[in-house]
């Protein structure tokens, strides 16, 4: 296992108030882990600042065997360097078809005229029904994202990820909405996933966390409170008393 | 979906270019250059104008129908078109008259004699007597035809840079876009920027070359320029939006950071988009002057781009015909209303002017599309199709 994503010592405050304070975590590839933390520790903004919509006051990102600083690019670049996210309230283009959703995300040249160019491919083709079948919509292909229930849409989104083929996957709560079967086969998706790519989840429901059975961080007021396997954090004494509450 | 032809995706294509066909033949039987002449010239030059409005339309839907730009300076793209074809037709013209006075003279004139007569001719109006700069190109067909395209293109290339990596979005934008079509206005109004101030270029109607020929004629074949710009404007642009370019536009439209986070740089998407649109009113400007007979500043005013966004609403924003629609029902009618047509109404104590009270007219309109048919009259087509398939 290789490190895939440092970052160091970042700050960053909004209007006076840290949202991030010096918070440093590494992520290797393949590797799985969860990022767990009550509201406002800092999950959200800390997924920002690595696909670039947020910058840091402070810190450093580095990403790749050549430690390249995420810093300096553009979302987009991001993006393409391998980065991938999947957010919190789904976001898919609900105006179009599931299809066309996962056509646009499919890994390809992202300039504008290679898209006015694009053919479909009998290998796009088959990724994407690939992947349909995998999230479970390879019977809504032609229907609108917006017609989709907000499991559904959630799927969409993990599928769109997935074409998308990143590095890096960063899963901002994808069991929100989803029945119990639709939990395990998450959970089972993600864990096969974390065989060859590094992933991180920030969820809440512990019971999902416990299944993803990974190493895990906890944050609080942005920064790293505790890491370690479940067990080892849920022991820990100032775990149990910023998350648990006691 | 995939494959076929842009005639059988899109099934609005084939009807449209069907009907576009159809009317084309129809005027052309009226005309009074090669039919029955039950069409004035007058008329056949409205038709051929809203065609030309129609276009501009169709590139504004592109951009804001569709990916989300609300741009409110597009006309100037167009007017920017007009003024590109102006200056060759009006150089030619004045040479051609310059050239036949001269005629008469005992001792034949020599090049650099005509071309400062002609000169004289153009720019005594503004208290000029020397071609201006931006003429250096006004006495080759080829290289204006180059400007027509390359002047928009250009000006929405390095304005759309700057606006879309500084991120300037929505209202902003819009309001920006505004400010440009207004600098560019209130330039052009000046004396001394070189294209006649005020005045603007005028006798645009003559075509060099074709002296002999009545305007009888000439309006026919603008007309049907106008309506072949706009066919192939209508299958590139469907086949522009029916494709993988077409979901990342509309995407950039609901969502754009969303399709950032994708991997796609959205500002290159808009600049493609802008420009490519700003090329497509500069050609529609082209074609539309020479047909009006006459430009000037005016032209250009905030107002006429305003009233290009509101053609797209009136019409239906995203589907292409929608915009083409918009564009000619409201151009024609406010033909109707300002060109004295339609006839005043006496209430006893006060009389309706239609002229004036047009723009009410309209407002009240717009307000009445947005209310009860949001989706614009091409939204009606929606109703008819789906009967269609009940």
């Amino acid at each position: 296992m290789s490190t895939l994503l440092e970052v160091q010592g970042i700050s960053v405050t909004f209007d006076g108030f840290r949202a991030i304070n010096n918070l440093s975590f590494t992520i290797g590839q393949p590797e799985m882990r969860a990022v767990i933390g009550p509201n406002g520790a800092g999950k959200t903004t800390f997924m920002d600042i690595v696909t670039g919509k947020t910058r840091p006051d402070e810190g450093s990102v580095r990403w790749g065997e050549m430690g390249h600083s995420l810093l300096s690019m553009s979302e987009a670049q991001i993006a393409q360097a391998g980065v991938g996210r999947k957010f919190q309230r789904p976001t898919v283009f609900e105006d179009q078809t599931v299809w066309d959703n996962l056509r646009i995300a499919l890994k390809k040249p992202r300039g504008p005229f290679s898209s006015l160019l694009d053919r479909v491919s009998a290998e796009d083709r088959t990724r994407i029904d690939e992947i349909a079948t995998e999230i479970g919509l390879a019977h809504h292909l032609q229907r609108q994202a917006g017609v989709l229930s907000h499991g559904q849409k959630q799927w969409l989104e993990i599928g769109m990820l997935l074409a998308q083929d990143p590095r890096l996957l960063l899963v901002d709560e994808p069991a929100a909405g989803m029945t119990t079967e639709e939990r395990n086969h998450t959970t089972d998706l993600l864990k096969r996933l974390a065989r060859n790519h590094a992933v991180v989840v920030v969820e809440h429901d512990m019971e999902f966390v416990r299944r993803l059975d990974c190493k895990v961080t906890v944050l609080h007021e942005g920064s790293v409170l505790a890491e370690g396997t479940l067990d080892h954090v849920m022991a820990d004494e100032r775990v149990i008393e910023v998350y648990l509450g006691r | 979906m995939e494959g076929k032809s842009i005639f059988t995706r899109n099934r609005s294509v084939p009807i449209f270019i069907g009907l576009l066909a159809l009317f084309t033949l129809g005027v052309t039987i009226l005309s009074e250059g090669y039919g029955t002449g039950a069409l004035s010239v007058s008329f056949t030059k409205v038709l051929g104008m809203t065609l030309c409005l129609c276009l501009a339309a169709l590139a504004m839907d592109l951009v804001w129908g569709y990916c989300g730009i609300l741009s409110l300076g597009h006309f100037a793209f167009f007017g920017l078109g007009g003024y590109m074809i102006g200056m060759w037709l009006m150089t030619a013209r004045t040479e051609a008259v310059v050239r036949a006075n001269l005629a008469g003279n005992v001792i034949p004139p020599t090049e650099a004699e005509v071309s400062t007569a002609t000169a004289l001719q153009i720019f005594s109006v503004v208290g000029a007597e020397d071609w201006p700069w931006m003429w250096a190109v006004s006495d080759s067909l080829v290289l204006s035809l180059l400007l027509v395209v390359l002047i928009p293109g250009l000006l929405a290339l390095v304005f759309g840079w700057l606006a879309f990596r500084s991120r300037v979005t929505g209202v902003y934008l819009s309001i920006l876009t505004q400010a440009m079509t207004l600098a560019l206005s209130l330039y052009l109004f000046q004396n001394d920027t070189g294209l006649r101030g005020n005045n603007g270029l005028s006798g645009l109607q003559n075509i060099p070359g074709a002296e002999g020929i009545g305007q009888d004629r000439i309006s026919i074949w603008f007309f049907w320029a106008s309506a072949l710009a706009l066919g192939i404007a209508y299958i590139g642009a469907a086949w522009v939006v029916s494709g993988k370019f077409g979901n990342i536009v509309r995407a950039i439209r609901d969502d754009e950071q969303r399709v950032r986070f994708l991997g796609y740089r959205v500002e290159g998407y808009k600049l493609f988009v802008f420009t490519l649109t700003a090329v497509i009113c500069g050609i529609a400007g082209a074609l539309y002057y020479p047909q009006a007979g006459i430009i000037n500043p005016d032209e250009i005013a905030p107002i006429a781009s305003i009233y290009l966004a509101v053609w797209v609403a009136i019409g239906g924003r995203g589907r292409l015909y929608g915009a083409v629609i918009g564009a000619a029902v409201v151009s024609l009618l406010s033909t109707y209303f300002t060109g004295g047509r339609a006839p005043d109404i006496d209430l006893g104590i006060y009389t309706i002017e239609w002229v004036d009270w047009w723009p009410v007219l309209l407002g009240l309109g717009f307000v009445l599309v947005t209310l009860f048919a949001p989706k614009g009259l091409g939204g009606l087509v929606d109703l008819i199709v789906r009967k269609d398939k009940a």
